[in-house]
């Protein structure tokens, strides 16, 4: 196709690398916004123990996924922080392969809920359905995953 | 608590930092590589595959980046589409299930992989069987969504 003699390729570039930067900072703006606000009420939450709460009473669900009540802490600390503090609280459990496994299922699909539900809230939906649904869909799966793994 | 608030302020610098860093280069290679048939085979590809959950080709590419690269970038995508395209509030939905599903499926996987001896039984919980899980909800949310919409407006 022939181009346009008004916008030479190099014009082209100049106005996308433009139109690419507006674009990202405005994002960027956007998601800082969102981001920093829930970043504090997650702190928040950690300052006043809340995790160590919840892990508390999640205890007697980690039965359901063949798991000890110790791995409740780094799921709570997956939901409210995110997968790498989870992972660092994991690794002083010493589950085996496939506990790992399962426990990771509920970790991915579930984690991170303040931040990225405060994300999920600027395209118009709705932050605490979509946590809620994370978690029980997260948890879902895992208890599938397990009960799977034990017929094989 | 002044520990708390150095924390926050550290905290939220690093977390800018990273967004900065990666949201930038996201924006500006999606621009200038929108238009490009490269780009458009790599998302009409994607399309074909995520039109099973539902998902139109305009919502294939914001898809991809959360996909590929995480949910709040993806957001971020989304929100600008948006914006440009005005996106129906029934593709959001979708895409808002299924990235909630499954995300920056690379790095996300990585790091729990990273813990276990590698397995290809480990890499299909990980990665197969999220991706599936992730399509079945997105499926079962969008038809029982459909369900109320319907009946609200009866």
């Amino acid at each position: 196709m022939p181009e346009p003699s008004d916008t030479s390729p190099k014009e082209r570039l100049l106005r996308d690398l433009r139109t690419g930067l507006r674009a990202g900072l405005v994002t960027f703006w956007e998601l800082a916004r969102v981001m920093v606000p829930a970043y504090g009420i997650t702190l928040v939450l950690q300052y006043v123990g809340a995790i160590a709460w919840l892990a508390r009473a999640a205890r007697p669900l980690m039965s359901l996924l063949g798991l000890p009540g110790d791995a409740a802490l780094p799921l709570v600390v997956g939901y409210v922080l995110n997968i790498y503090a989870a992972v660092g609280s994991m690794k002083a459990l010493h589950l085996a392969p496939q506990q790992i496994i399962v426990l990771a299922l509920a970790i991915l699909i579930g984690h991170n809920l303040i931040v990225e539900g405060a994300v999920l809230q600027r395209s118009g939906m709705n932050a605490f359905a979509f946590g809620a649904l994370r978690v029980v869909a997260g948890l879902a799966a895992a208890a599938l995953a397990h009960l799977l793994m034990g017929l094989f | 608590m002044g520990q708390l608030l150095h924390t926050f302020l550290a905290g939220s610098f690093s977390l800018l930092l990273r967004v900065f860093l990666i949201v930038i280069p996201i924006m500006v290679v999606l621009e200038v590589f929108e238009g490009t048939p490269a780009f458009r085979r790599v998302v009409r590809g994607w399309a074909v595959l995520v039109r099973h959950v539902g998902l139109s080709e305009r919502s294939a590419a914001p898809t991809l980046v959360g996909f590929l690269f995480g949910l709040a970038y993806g957001g971020g995508v989304i929100v600008r589409d948006i914006r440009r395209h005005d996106l129906p509030r029934r593709q959001v939905f979708i895409m808002s299930v299924f990235l909630s599903m499954v995300h920056a499926i690379v790095e996300d996987s990585l790091v729990f992989l990273a813990l276990i001896p590698f397995s290809l039984m480990a890499l299909f919980w990980i990665v197969v069987y999220r991706i599936a899980w992730a399509a079945l909800v997105t499926l079962a949310l969008t038809a029982a969504a459909g369900f109320l919409v319907r009946r609200a407006r009866r």
